[in-house]
């Protein structure tokens, strides 16, 4: 039975935490909430949680009102971003806790302690300390004991941001194998993240949230495809996505008045008038038959690089697949690849996209 | 989080302490609107006229006042730097470090009655041993009569019995402070003066308030010291505030108008202490 | 200029030593002493400069019928009333003390911050302006001179030490693991006593140390509450400073009486140096 939350509100000191959000969750299924730091992801999840009061609105759990459900009784489990562990308890104990507290059986709650301890790869730890254990085992032993609960909602905010680099990518790939079976058994997965590659490596529903307001909720590759309005293109891309303002002239994209573009084909209906243009960072690529800017920054990063060019008031950010040293005030020549341009009304919503002919 | 178990918390404290307290304050102050006294013994009412007394009649009554505060001042601003020096002294590593640390810690534990008694026969001025060895010099300065004296011979037991305290909040504090600080600053070539004054003071100053105002607000009740060593002589000039209360309320039984000087007192007190405490968490800020 | 420096260390704390020693051992020769020896001028060392007596000590175990000074009686009445008051100032302050710390209280204009204030300013309060009020209010309750209204009295003074000392701990402690006590299944209850207070003991040690030493040192409220049946240590202690002093018996009965709270001492220092007593202090 699904999780569906209606018109949620809640307002602390004239700032919209949530802002009428109305969202319907599926059993079976991961969800990715893509947002900015701030951007009310946390006060969602803990208002599913019940950590967090409603100013108004509705939160619905298989069919009953799971508002007048206090914490404890409602069955979700979370896990925190700092590694949250009872710091008295050994791993096995802070993985039981949950169990204990249903006065399970003690040989029931060992079969299932045990298993989790094996999805999360902590064979042998079971007697340790918390405080003896790194961080990544720590985070390990959170997820562990939200799996044990087989809760029927899974609630987890940005577990992996703290754990160095490696370990994160580790984890990012067992993830789906970790929690293959709590999704196969009718739970529902909420992640929360504020990195776009997270989330498309995820490749699970996304919900895109900026100010407590929901922007666009669907697949991964929709999402990522055709971001439903500006705001949406600047969240899901890491680098932002260059939105440019511009017009249409005589069948010609006109960027300023250097830069004009024949119309690509997606583009062949457009209207002459003025549109913001979307294009991704790796949708500028260095061409010397290209138009002329300006270096005024190369950031290196890991095996890529990202230029920040200018030409007189327009302001661009490439991104290039190999690690190339520039100089500010060098002077470079670039492609814009047309066939991959956006096209947003003036109000920023999205009316062409390249992969959708609308 | 806000759940209705959280009256199950706190009411039973706060119930029990309003319960214990709340007719000694509501009968103190229908006390200091009386005129109690042991010729007229019985709860009449006089309005404020003991408050108006107290304004207008009563400069023993602020003299207290100012004494107080000279003396809390004085024996605070003693400790603290005593107290300090002593803490960085056995912060890191010396002989007998131990022992030291417990050593200074005594003083504290001790029922400051019972060692204010001692001090007695200490500073007593034919008997004890301070006149005994300043006789030496051809000195035997009046510790207990001499009104200078007097105040001094107090700072001195306070400041005997709680630099302690100071030393225990600031030395436990010391031992709380992150080591990147300092080791920073000894690349930088600082020696232990300025890292003194750059690195310990600054970090150690939320605690350093903190251990002043407490401090401030146990010193402004000094009692003990002041019945045993001196009875607030002589005359009147080691007489504080809370001595002063007790002569008019114990001694004289001026129940009544000795209500008055508590309530007066106690709104004083308030007021002044969270004056300063405001005050210094701001100096705080700005450093 | 090192040496310059450790000189000065080594010096100091020499002096201030012997500034913490001095009362004590003065006390120590006195308490050997008898009538001839304490009038005719200081002195110091026993056999040397005066005849040693053992008056001063055995007054203390003699029955008060001989002339003796009964120290047993209020030692146990002390140590009793102290621990008792401590122990439930620590109850009833810690409850307290995580209520204001981990939820919100609204009252009109009162916020959490008044009322932890309220806790705390009862410690302003000199002993003397309460006196007269809880001696009328005793008496009224049949409750004076004895050990439940002197305990009574004392929940007063301590119960703001607790209440101070557990607020800053509890604020260290994250709020989340409250949290994922809750989530797992506790009701706030439950999450306070299974999951929170089993992390909170270094601050309750603390907190038990300190309303120890200042229930301990309480002199006032004895003197003032108490008359015969029931007589705390300082009280009785300085009942013998009349005018006639016996310094002998006065100075044995102040080591005897100052003794027990050396062992404290120890535990502070111990509890200091293993590192728990800053986080808790600060």
């Amino acid at each position: 039975m699904n999780l569906i939350t209606k018109n949620l509100s809640f307002k602390h000191e004239n700032e919209y935490y949530l802002n009428d959000i109305s969202l319907e969750f599926k059993v079976g299924n991961l969800y990715t909430l893509l947002g900015r730091t701030l951007s009310g992801k946390t006060s969602f999840l803990k208002t599913i949680a019940g950590l967090q009061p409603l100013d108004s609105g509705q939160i619905t759990f298989e069919g009953k009102d799971f508002n007048s459900i206090p914490v404890w009784k409602r069955n979700v489990a979370m896990v925190y971003q700092q590694f949250i562990n009872y710091p008295h308890l050994t791993v096995f104990d802070n993985i039981a806790f949950p169990l204990k507290q249903r006065k399970m059986k003690s040989s029931d709650i060992k079969n299932e302690v045990s298993s989790a301890i094996q999805k999360v790869g902590l064979q042998g730890f079971e007697k340790r300390k918390i405080q003896e254990l790194s961080g990544g085992q720590q985070q390990r032993v959170a997820l562990a004991r939200s799996l044990a609960k087989k809760a029927k909602i899974l609630l987890l905010d940005e577990p992996l941001v703290n754990l160095d680099y490696k370990l994160r990518e580790d984890l990012r790939n067992e993830f789906k194998n970790i929690f293959s079976d709590d999704l196969s058994s009718q739970s529902i997965l909420i992640y929360a993240s504020t990195d776009p590659m997270e989330a498309m490596q995820l490749n699970g529903n996304i919900i895109v949230i900026d100010e407590g307001k929901i922007l666009q909720h669907d697949t991964a590759k929709e999402v990522f495809e055709n971001p439903s309005n500006i705001k949406v293109a600047e969240i899901t891309n890491e680098p932002a996505m260059n939105i440019v303002n511009g017009s249409v002239e005589s069948n010609k994209i006109i960027l300023n008045q250097n830069i004009q573009i024949d119309l690509p084909d997606h583009l062949k209906k457009i209207e002459s008038g003025k549109y913001f243009f979307g294009l991704r960072a790796s949708d500028i690529v260095l061409d010397d038959s290209g138009f002329q800017f300006v270096v005024d920054l190369a950031e290196i990063s890991g095996s890529e690089t990202f230029l920040h060019l200018h030409q007189d008031n327009l302001k661009l950010v490439s991104l290039i697949n190999e690690v190339k040293n520039f100089n500010n005030r060098d002077k470079v020549k670039v492609k814009i690849m047309s066939e991959n341009l956006y096209v947003f009304d003036e109000k920023g919503n999205l009316i062409f996209s390249p992969f959708k002919y609308k | 989080m806000n759940f209705r178990h959280k009256f199950a918390f706190l009411l039973p404290g706060l119930v029990v302490l309003i319960g214990i307290l709340i007719f000694p304050i509501g009968f103190m102050i229908r006390l200091s609107l009386s005129s109690w006294d042991t010729f007229y013994p019985g709860l009449d009412f006089i309005g404020i006229d003991n408050y108006i007394r107290l304004f207008t009649d009563d400069s023993r009554f602020w003299e207290s006042f100012f004494r107080l505060s000279f003396l809390s001042i004085t024996t605070v601003s003693l400790q603290y730097i005593i107290g300090f020096s002593l803490a960085l002294m056995v912060w890191r590593d010396i002989i007998f470090k131990r022992f030291f640390r417990v050593l200074f810690l005594i003083p504290m534990m001790t029922t400051p009655v019972i060692m204010t008694v001692i001090w007695r026969t200490f500073f007593h001025e034919s008997l004890g041993p301070v006149n005994d060895v300043l006789s030496i010099f051809g000195v035997a300065p009046p510790w207990l009569t001499n009104e200078h004296l007097a105040k001094v011979t107090i700072i001195i037991v306070e400041v005997w019995q709680w630099t302690p305290f100071m030393f225990l909040l600031l030395l436990a504090g010391l031992l709380s402070l992150p080591k990147e600080p300092f080791l920073a600053a000894s690349v930088d070539g600082a020696g232990p003066i300025r890292k003194f004054i750059y690195v310990t003071f600054p970090l150690m100053a939320p605690i350093s308030i903190g251990a002043i105002i407490i401090r401030l607000i146990e010193a402004s009740k000094i009692m003990d010291t002041v019945y045993v060593l001196t009875s607030g002589g002589p005359g009147t000039s080691t007489e504080t505030s809370s001595y002063y209360i007790f002569v008019k309320g114990l001694r004289e039984f001026q129940f009544g108008y000795s209500a008055a000087l508590s309530f007066t007192y106690l709104i004083i007190m308030i007021i002044s202490l969270t004056i300063i405490s405001k005050f210094l968490v701001k100096l705080l800020i700005k450093k | 200029m090192r040496t310059f420096y450790i000189f000065i260390k080594y010096f100091f704390i020499t002096i201030w030593s012997m500034f913490v020693i001095a009362p004590f051992l003065w006390a120590l020769s006195t308490s050997f002493k008898d009538f001839n020896s304490v009038t005719g001028g200081a002195k110091y060392i026993p056999w040397l400069q005066f005849e040693p007596s053992l008056e001063g000590w055995s007054v203390l175990i003699r029955s008060q019928g001989k002339g003796g000074v009964n120290i047993i009686e209020p030692y146990f009445n002390s140590v009793f009333v102290t621990c008792s008051a401590s122990l439930l100032s620590i109850i009833f302050g810690t409850l307290a003390a995580y209520a204001l710390s981990r939820f919100t209280f609204k009252a009109g204009f009162i916020r959490n911050n008044d009322i932890t204030f309220f806790f705390i300013s009862q410690r302003i309060m000199p002993p003397i302006v309460l006196s007269i009020p809880f001696f009328l209010m005793l008496g009224f309750l049949g409750l004076l001179d004895s050990l439940l209204g002197l305990i009574l009295v004392y929940m007063v003074l301590l119960m703001p030490i607790a209440v101070w000392i557990m607020v800053d701990f509890f604020n260290r402690v994250p709020k989340e693991i409250d949290e994922t006590a809750l989530i797992d299944g506790c009701n706030p209850f439950e999450a306070f006593f299974k999951v929170v207070l089993p992390n909170s003991i270094p601050g309750l040690i603390v907190a038990g140390l300190f309303c120890i030493i200042f229930g301990w040192i309480d002199f006032f409220f004895a003197f003032i509450l108490t008359f015969t049946k029931v007589q705390l240590l300082p009280v009785a202690i300085v009942a013998l400073n009349s005018s006639v002093t016996p310094w002998w018996s006065l100075s044995a009965s102040a080591l005897v009486s100052v003794a027990p709270l050396i062992i404290v001492a120890f535990i502070v220092e111990r509890y200091l140096s293993k590192g728990n007593l800053s986080g808790a202090l600060k």
